[in-house]
């Protein structure tokens, strides 16, 4: 019963706010026209400029130009680091590729040209990392005959004149005069 | 429905849609009209269209719902700008509140009102559904484009925090707006 004059309650004080807010209504004439007045300027220079947009390009144009430099820089990161790897190498150890020119090629068409280009420039790239990894195992071997080499400069220290007494020893058999002579350093 | 048509409809509907465009706005005026001259807007660009699936009077308040709502989203975007923007120029003061309609509010109604506001969106949007427009449960849940079960929730719910919050309030509803407007009517 409560609930039912609470519910009458809400719904008399909604109506309260519905006369009052129809008495403070704007006149749908002046809404409609306000309305067709912004439908007729169509053109809008906000639609024409849109701001997040040209944000969202301008984003997309500078990650694009960053990787193409980022790409460029390693590129020729890397052909130093095989110039330098295949400076150290004998210059006998780098392939005929590398110095290969390809100038000397016959003229082609432009297409066929590109293509040769685009091949000859896959066969350098190939070739320059043949030549870095050639580098590479002969300084890999270097080194290790390098350290199977190796003596220590403390050795020259160690040696003495009685080394060969302490490479050979005398036998039970052996006459006193043996051992007599076998003991040259020592004074008679 | 061509457009004559459906300006007939619209203008039929106009006060309810204002009134549902104020519930939507939180009782802004100026945001309210604004909203409805967009609605009117995207409804002549063609942007919104009724196509006869539902009632006009669901779909409009669906359109002036969403609209609303990507109102206020970006005027919080647009932060100040907006604010500055929407200030009523001299050609749009007359379609805000006369001096006439800056009538005092009675305590009762401004209590109710505040009362309004402490609900959360979609209670009040149930409740001004259902008192306000005289809206079934369903169509106020195609409206809120909820499930019917989850707007009888919303409406039950807002109904039980209104009425603690009117009690709290200590509304005498009928006594002391009604002797305040007319003293020989109590």
């Amino acid at each position: 019963m409560e609930l039912v004059g609470e519910q009458k309650r809400i719904q008399a004080l909604f109506s309260e706010l519905r006369l009052a807010d129809e008495q403070t209504a704007p006149r749908f004439t002046a809404v409609w026209n306000h309305a067709q007045t912004r439908s007729s300027r169509t053109w809008r220079p906000a639609r024409a400029f849109n701001f997040s947009f040209v944000a969202a390009t301008a984003l997309l144009i500078c990650a694009l130009v960053s990787l193409a430099l980022w790409s460029k820089y390693s590129q020729q990161n890397a052909r130093q680091a095989i110039v330098v790897v295949t400076g150290n190498a004998t210059p006998g150890t780098v392939p005929v590729e590398v110095v290969k020119d390809t100038a000397g090629d016959p003229p082609l068409s432009e297409r066929g040209r590109d293509r040769a280009a685009s091949r000859s420039r896959a066969k350098r790239l190939a070739a320059q990392r043949r030549a870095l990894m050639l580098a590479i195992n002969l300084k890999a071997a270097r080194e290790a005959k390098a350290i199977s080499n190796w003596q220590s400069p403390t050795t020259a220290l160690l040696k003495s004149q009685n080394d060969e007494l302490l490479k050979s020893l005398p036998q039970l058999s052996e006459s006193a005069n043996d051992l007599k002579s076998f003991l040259t350093n020592t004074p008679k | 429905m061509d457009n004559a048509e459906l300006k007939v409809e619209l203008e039929k509907l106009h006060s309810a849609s204002f009134g549902w465009a104020l519930s939507c706005c939180g009782r802004d005026r100026g945001e309210a009209e604004e909203v409805l001259q967009t609605v009117y807007l995207k409804i002549l660009e063609g942007k919104a269209r009724f196509r006869g699936e539902a009632n006009l009077k669901t779909w409009l308040f669906a359109v002036i719902r969403n609209t609303a709502i990507s109102e206020h989203r970006r005027s919080l975007l647009r932060g100040l700008r907006l604010t500055a923007d929407r200030e009523p120029t001299s050609e749009q003061a007359s379609l805000y509140e006369a001096p006439t309609e800056s009538l005092e509010r009675s305590e009762t109604e401004a209590q109710f009102q505040n009362a309004l506001k402490t609900l959360p969106a979609r209670q009040r949007e149930a409740l001004h559904l259902v008192f306000y427009e005289d809206l079934s449960l369903r169509e106020a849940a195609e409206v809120m484009r909820v499930s019917i079960g989850s707007a009888r929730q919303h409406y039950e719910r807002g109904k039980k925090r209104l009425r603690e919050t009117l009690g709290q309030t200590d509304i005498a509803y009928g006594i002391s707006w009604r002797a305040k407007e007319n003293p020989g009517a109590v």
